[in-house]
């Protein structure tokens, strides 16, 4: 048995204005979960304080909140592996939401994510009266359960910095849904589903890894990467920003082995695309001013075939 | 007010299964669920499904319905059983032509593995989160025919106007409102009552709600006195390790490092028929051949690369839980709580004896579990049954043009509750339930008798006398699980009582029910199902239901 407190951020959406934060002392093993915390502060303490829990074993997705400033399942979580030296563990709703009740926030913004997508199996024939299953090869199946292990809990969406700027980004856990469909061999709507993920920002994702640290071990991030790829490959949006690009920028590291940042800017923006250039000339101007300007053109580095072979080897898309 | 054609209650793989068999048929159709539709604890099924597809051997599902009559220790409805047993290949299919994941055979084929009980490997998977991904596919078509789902409200009664279900009222936890929920047709879906016992595979949301509306609305609940206590549950937290364990080839284990199952089973061994592994296991634990009140599942000889690929969640839950790594390590694991083979009494097409009302999935009781579940038939179950149900519901409707609005019931609901809320003096539903719990696990389980179910019984009826004067602590009239948790004990209570005086009234040993006073299966005279109806006191028990047999007569149940 150890002393824990929890140290709980308290909100009701019908009454207050603004959060309080309450301390509740408990006597408990502290092997136990945080959601067994909380469980326990509730059944003998305060039955008011509110949060979302159904399976307790990490698989119904409904108890991610911020214990100790890192969003995680707090049934996945035990008191020992997050309790401050003073004995405290400070309990928040999950960032990038409204809170309605306590740890409760509102999901809505997250579902809707999905619902753009058209989250359901598109097939090319309308084969759903055919008496056997599909065909499908065990790997091209263990892609997918990979994925499938999603638990939808938004602990990656709540991590994401992204958007926490901008909300209308899809967020991870709906780029690797998208994943889950684009990767379908069953599916027959890869072009659209790519289109509509791209509409939904996709190209925003800084890559910042964040979501990495998922429970589940979906790694949402490498699957935005695998998006992007398939983006490109499948040449959806080129005339978009996102794909320009990732495409210039190895356009010029293969052919100098150095980042080419004028053209990149250039590229990105498009070479015709009057008002965008307009638009970062200023900024051009201001570097020049600095002596920050990149040369226009940029000499290959010495072994610059080097660079290509590595290039070849991977069999990177190139910019048509 | 609200107002649909189908209402159905809960949005587990029951609910949601039949929400999209209406909505595919056109009908107006909502679910009504106290959560999420995917955080449903049908989510947690990890082992799989069965249906005689025979993609690894022969098989029919005449051969699948045998296996279920003999599971369910004769008890089960024969004419229920054969028309599952013959629809599953077809909804497995079913569910791969919308995007069901299900692992694979290297030719493409859905790949079954074997499970307890059964004559041949029938079970369809996906690793060991099957449910999962039938519940995403489930929630993939409730998006695609944009079903609407009144999601976070809480049914607390059922309605009944002139003999006939009118709906239902739901408290909705988002602003604290009771509302009124008027439909031609309601189907209830509302899972399990694991929460009736202290250890249980369940998760915090299966609180016997279905039943006890049921109960209080005038229809009985069938053959409640049998539970399934899985073999394979951990000590620490009552987490489930899948039955694939053992049908990927785990060993269970005693203190002297022996495969005792054979001892008990000598043909299955560890594949035995659930209830006949939990017995021998807790016969073990009881002569003291335990490890700290234990047995051990021991996976270490299946070898790293097989546990990752086929079994990954079953490591982790155990990693996390208990610290310990089935890799290297044999894992203590005892019985613990996991099923309800009773429920809402139905007919084979998920009817019960209100026109206009059905129900479905663990709620209800078909009968096609009989005595006793095995693994892999309940997920099927949800399926066959959640579809069927809408079916007839959606020709019920078309026969039954309207229903008169059930303001009466919407009022007495809204007084109780704010009788509720008004107490402030007395004690709360957790300690309560605690009780329940308490007496539940000592006197009503795996090995059952006389004085201790009448124990039960009395302990119960206490607990009962005790939620009139419950207090509820959170008065907001937003999220408020107190009291949403309140209602919760209460239906757990009134399931619980049916469940001990069930277990009492049946003075005989089959499948899951085993009287230490009564040790053998009585064919002469339990050959019934047992029905429990409502009265303020205690349940009373009614044996007017026979089992239906086709083509099976009752043998000797040896593994
Ligand atoms: C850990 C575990 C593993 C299992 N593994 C397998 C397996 O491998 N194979 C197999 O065949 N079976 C398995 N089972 C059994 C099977 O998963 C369940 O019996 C089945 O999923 C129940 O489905 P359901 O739709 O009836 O209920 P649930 O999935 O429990 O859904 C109930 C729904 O009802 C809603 N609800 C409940 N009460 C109310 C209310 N008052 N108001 C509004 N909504 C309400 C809930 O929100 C929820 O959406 C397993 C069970 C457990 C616990
Ligand atoms: S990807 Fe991981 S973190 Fe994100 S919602 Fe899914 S399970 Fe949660
Ligand atoms: S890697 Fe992309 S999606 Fe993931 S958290 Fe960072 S910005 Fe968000
Ligand atoms: S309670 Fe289900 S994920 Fe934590």
């Amino acid at each position: 048995m150890a002393k824990i407190t929890l140290d709980i951020f308290r909100f009701d959406q019908a009454v207050d204005d603004i959060p309080h934060r309450d301390k509740v002392a408990l006597e408990i093993p502290e092997t136990i979960t945080v959601l067994d915390a909380l469980e326990f502060a509730k059944a003998e303490v305060d039955g008011s304080i509110s949060f979302r829990r159904s399976c307790r074993s990490a698989i119904c997705g409904s108890c991610s909140m911020n214990i100790n400033g890192v969003t995680g399942l707090a049934c996945k979580t035990p008191c020992n592996t997050v309790l401050r030296s003073d004995g405290t563990i400070a309990i928040d709703p999950m960032p990038n939401f409204q809170p309605m009740k306590d740890l409760v926030v509102h999901m809505d913004p997250f579902w809707d994510k999905y619902t753009r997508l058209k989250p359901y199996l598109q097939p090319p024939d309308r084969d759903e009266d055919n008496p056997t299953e599909r065909r499908v090869s065990p790997d091209d199946m263990k892609k997918l359960v990979e994925v499938a292990n999603c638990v939808m809990c938004a602990t990656c969406y709540a991590l994401c910095p992204v958007v926490s700027v901008d909300p209308a980004f899809a967020g991870p856990a709906a780029i690797a849904y998208a994943y889950r469909f684009v990767e379908d061999v069953r599916d027959g709507q890869t072009k659209e589903r790519l289109g509509q993920i791209n509409d939904d920002y996709l190209w925003l994702c800084a890559h910042c890894y964040a979501c990495s640290y998922c429970p589940k071990h979906v790694e949402p991030h490498d699957r935005i990467v695998d998006v992007k790829r398939r983006t490109v490959q499948e040449s959806v949006h080129m005339n978009e920003r996102g794909p320009r690009h990732a495409l210039v920028v190895n356009k010029t590291i293969k052919q100098t082995g150095m980042l080419g940042e004028t053209e990149v800017i250039q590229g990105t923006v498009g070479r015709f695309n009057i008002r965008g250039l307009l638009k970062v000339a200023p900024l051009g101007l201001r570097m020049a001013s600095k002596g920050k300007l990149p040369p226009i053109f940029l000499r290959p580095i010495p072994k610059v075939d080097e660079v290509r072979t590595i290039f070849e080897s991977l069999e990177v898309p190139t910019l048509k | 007010m609200i107002k649909h054609d189908v209402v159905v209650i809960g949005g587990g793989l029951a609910g949601m299964r039949a929400a999209v068999e209406a909505a595919e048929r056109g009908a107006d159709v909502a679910i009504v669920s106290k959560m999420h539709p995917v955080r449903s604890h049908s989510g947690a099924a990890q082992g799989g499904i069965n249906a005689a597809l025979g993609n690894r051997e022969d098989d029919s599902p005449l051969n699948h319905a045998f296996d279920c009559v003999k599971g369910s220790d004769y008890l089960g409805d024969q004419d229920a059983i054969e028309a599952m047993c013959e629809d599953a290949p077809r909804q497995i299919i079913w569910l791969e032509h919308r995007g069901c994941i299900f692992s694979r055979l290297p030719d493409g084929r859905i790949a079954q593995r074997p499970f307890g009980g059964a004559g041949s490997p029938r079970t369809c998977y996906s690793a060991d989160v099957t449910g999962l991904v039938i519940l995403h596919t489930l929630w993939e078509q409730l998006e695609r025919f944009k079903v609407k789902v009144y999601e976070e409200y809480f049914c607390t009664a059922l309605c009944v106007e002139d003999g006939v279900g009118s709906g239902v009222v739901a408290y909705n936890l988002r602003n604290g409102e009771l509302e009124l929920v008027t439909a031609k047709a309601v189907i209830f879906a509302t899972g399990g009552l694991g929460r009736m016992y202290a250890k249980t595979t369940n998760g915090y949301a299966s609180t016997a709600d279905g039943l006890g509306i049921a109960l209080r609305a005038g229809l009985p609940l069938m053959d409640m006195e049998f539970v399934q206590f899985h073999p394979t549950s951990l000590k620490e937290n009552g987490v489930l390790l899948s039955e694939a364990a053992r049908g990927e080839g785990a060993y269970l284990l005693n203190a002297d490092g022996e495969r005792f199952m054979f001892k008990y089973a000598p043909n299955k061994g560890e594949l035995a028929s659930r209830d006949v592994v939990s017995r021998a296991e807790w016969t073990e634990i009881l002569e003291g051949r335990g490890v700290e009140g234990c047995v051990l599942l021991d996976l270490r000889h299946l070898g790293r690369e097989k546990i990752l690929e086929r079994l990954p969640q079953i490591r982790e839950l155990a990693l996390d839980a208990t610290g310990k790594d089935a890799i290297n390590e044999p894992i203590p694991i005892l019985p613990g709580m996991h099923y309800a083979m009773g429920g809402i009494e139905t007919d084979k097409n998920g009817a019960t004896r209100i026109p206009g009302v059905y129900a479905a999935g663990e709620t209800a009781c078909v009968s096609v579990h009989g005595a006793n579940r095995l693994g892999g038939n309940s997920l099927l179950e949800t399926i066959v049954f959640g579809a069927r149900s809408a079916r007839h519901a959606i020709d019920h409707i078309k026969s039954n043009g309207q229903v008169r609005p059930s303001e009466k019931t919407l009022k007495s609901e809204q007084d109780r509750m704010s009788e509720m809320l008004g107490r402030s003096r007395g004690e709360r539903a957790p300690q309560i339930r605690k009780r329940m719990n308490a007496t539940m696990s000592k006197n009503c389980f795996i090995f059952r008798e006389k004085t201790q179910l009448q124990q039960a019984i009395d302990d119960l009826r206490e607990t009962r006398e005790a939620m009139k004067s419950v207090v509820v602590m959170d008065k907001s009239k937003t999220f408020n699980t107190d009291l949403v948790g309140t209602l919760e004990t209460q239906f757990l209570i009134d399931a619980a009582q049916c469940v001990a005086t069930g277990a009492l009234s049946r003075t005989e040993s089959r499948g899951a029910q085993a009287r230490t006073d009564y040790p053998e299966r009585d064919d002469t005279n339990w050959l019934v199902h047992s029905l429990a109806w409502y009265t303020d006191s205690a349940p009373r028990m009614d044996y007017s239901r026979k089992v239906t047999f086709t083509k099976w007569q009752p043998e000797v149940r040896s593994y």
